[in-house]
């Protein structure tokens, strides 16, 4: 691991963070949350210059990555010290949207745009509805008043240690393990595959100029690939039609070919995904179909409720049955006749006004 | 060298990324999963300690892209999808019992819960 980063700044990190974190933890008393969160900063510090030190020039990362881990691991430690519910989740779609950002530097940019749509447009969204649905009536004295379970967190020292445990544990693992993997190109995804978008190819090559209007690929033909982008050997070529069957090749040797004509990320997401694992698709839709169900199954389930607001929800029920017999729609009623009903109901409902 | 980067640009993949750049990546990427476990430990309010799972989920995720970047190899970004889409299940299933949880004792402190300790 010494290739990496050297152990003595590793380890101090960790403690170094574990006291941040610690001190940042909202606790009974004085709790110095601010100085907390800039001994944490200050860890962050030692392990990026420990990392960076022994890094060569060209293996540092891109400067916005430190601007984006600063932000996420920053409002990280805001989401578990923040002592409103609703803050924690807003400080969590910061945190969403710094990981999405370390997404796109990674170029991922689906997942990127995948997280911030499902995660900090959905589930987030889902979550701050439950922090509002389940949120205790506040009394009339104190309006702003937070819940004890809320302000003071259980046993800090004791979780920080057990997490910074895990984190130097995990950190150890990954600079020992590191150094022996290589770089290596497993992925499934190969230029081949484009051969499998001949629209696409069409697209790009007559943007480029290469084919006019009237002139299409070809279609394969026995021995004879019209598209092959990816050849064992001599540049990539296209065989394309025009005229009453005539065809002719283009080479990549033109210098018009276009540099962009290559898989994206998305399309390669795409074959990765519907060409290679096409069965997990199935298990995460049997997932989320299983999810829908329990929660609705879950959320219709009646509670007992105490004596008041039976009472409560009785009258509730015989207020709508009443209005619902008595209400002119539901009533039959012979045109032009007068309509008693509805008449009997504002006399009944308003007994100190019929006098 | 040349050659083999523009098989790879053709087969959508960026220029390979070195050891020490990956290792800047996980290791936010563990500090974050810390601080959600530390989170889920010391908070008592129901939802901030299933926003903390949330958190860890994140850092996997960040791992997970971090060595499909390294590995030139869209299996980690394919794989992210499913961690999406298991948060998503978790957190219709979770909040639901959440707020079952919440109707039976009206709070949300977690330590209301002691007795199931057993």
């Amino acid at each position: 691991m010494d290739g990496l980063i050297s152990p003595i700044l590793l380890y101090s990190g960790c403690i170094v963070g574990a006291l941040g974190v610690c001190l940042a933890l909202p606790r009974r008393g004085l709790s110095p949350q601010i100085i907390g969160a800039l001994v944490f900063a200050l860890a962050f510090g030692i392990l990026m210059v420990g990392l960076g030190i022994k890094a060569p020039k060209a293996g540092l990362p891109n400067f916005n990555f430190y601007l984006f881990a600063i932000i996420a691991l920053g409002s990280s430690l805001r989401v578990i010290s923040h002592p409103r519910p609703v803050y924690a989740a807003l400080y969590f779609i910061l945190t969403i949207l710094a990981s999405a950002g370390m997404y796109v530097l990674l170029s991922a940019e689906f997942m990127a745009f995948a997280l911030v749509i499902v995660y900090a447009g959905a589930i987030l969204i889902t979550y701050l509805f439950v922090i509002m649905l389940a949120t205790e009536t506040p009394t009339a004295d104190q309006v702003e008043a937070l819940a004890d379970f809320d302000r003071y967190s259980r046993e800090p020292a004791m979780a920080t240690v057990v997490g910074f445990v895990l984190v130097a544990g995990m950190t150890t693992l990954m600079a020992t393990g590191v150094p022996g993997a290589q770089p290596l190109n497993t992925g499934t995804t190969t230029a081949a595959d484009l051969n499998e978008l001949p629209r696409r190819v069409e697209t790009s090559l007559r943007s480029a100029g290469l084919i006019g209007i009237d002139e299409h690929i070809a279609g394969d033909e026995a021995g004879h690939q019209s598209l092959d982008l990816a050849p064992s050997e001599g540049p990539a070529r296209v065989r394309v039609t025009y005229g009453q069957g005539r065809t002719r090749e283009i080479t990549a040797d033109d210098a018009r070919w276009p540099r962009d004509l290559q898989l994206t990320n998305i399309e390669g997401i795409g074959f990765s995904l519907l060409r290679d694992n096409p069965g997990s698709i199935e298990v995460a839709g049997v997932i989320l179909l299983m999810a829908m169900l329990g929660s609705v199954v879950l959320a219709q389930k009646k509670v007992e409720l105490d004596e008041a607001a039976k009472l409560a929800a009785q009258n509730r029920s015989l207020a709508s049955t009443l209005t619902l017999d008595n209400s002119p729609l539901m009533a039959r009623t012979i045109p032009g006749a007068p309509n008693v009903r509805e008449a009997d109901v504002r006399v009944g409902q308003n007994p100190g006004g019929a006098a | 060298m040349n050659d083999a980067l523009l098989t790879l640009a053709q087969a959508g993949f960026p220029a390979p990324m070195s050891q020490a750049t990956l290792m800047h990546y996980l290791v936010v990427s563990a500090l974050m999963f810390g601080m959600g476990l530390i989170g889920f430990l010391t908070r008592r309010n129901l939802i901030i300690m299933f926003l903390c799972t949330e958190l860890m989920f994140q850092a996997a995720g960040i791992a997970l892209i971090a060595f499909s970047r390294f590995h030139l190899n869209h299996t980690g970004e394919t794989f992210v999808i499913f961690v999406l889409t298991i948060a998503a299940a978790e957190a219709a299933m979770a909040l639901a019992l959440v707020v079952l949880l919440f109707r039976r004792k009206e709070t949300l402190d977690a330590s209301s819960w002691m007795q199931m300790k057993g």
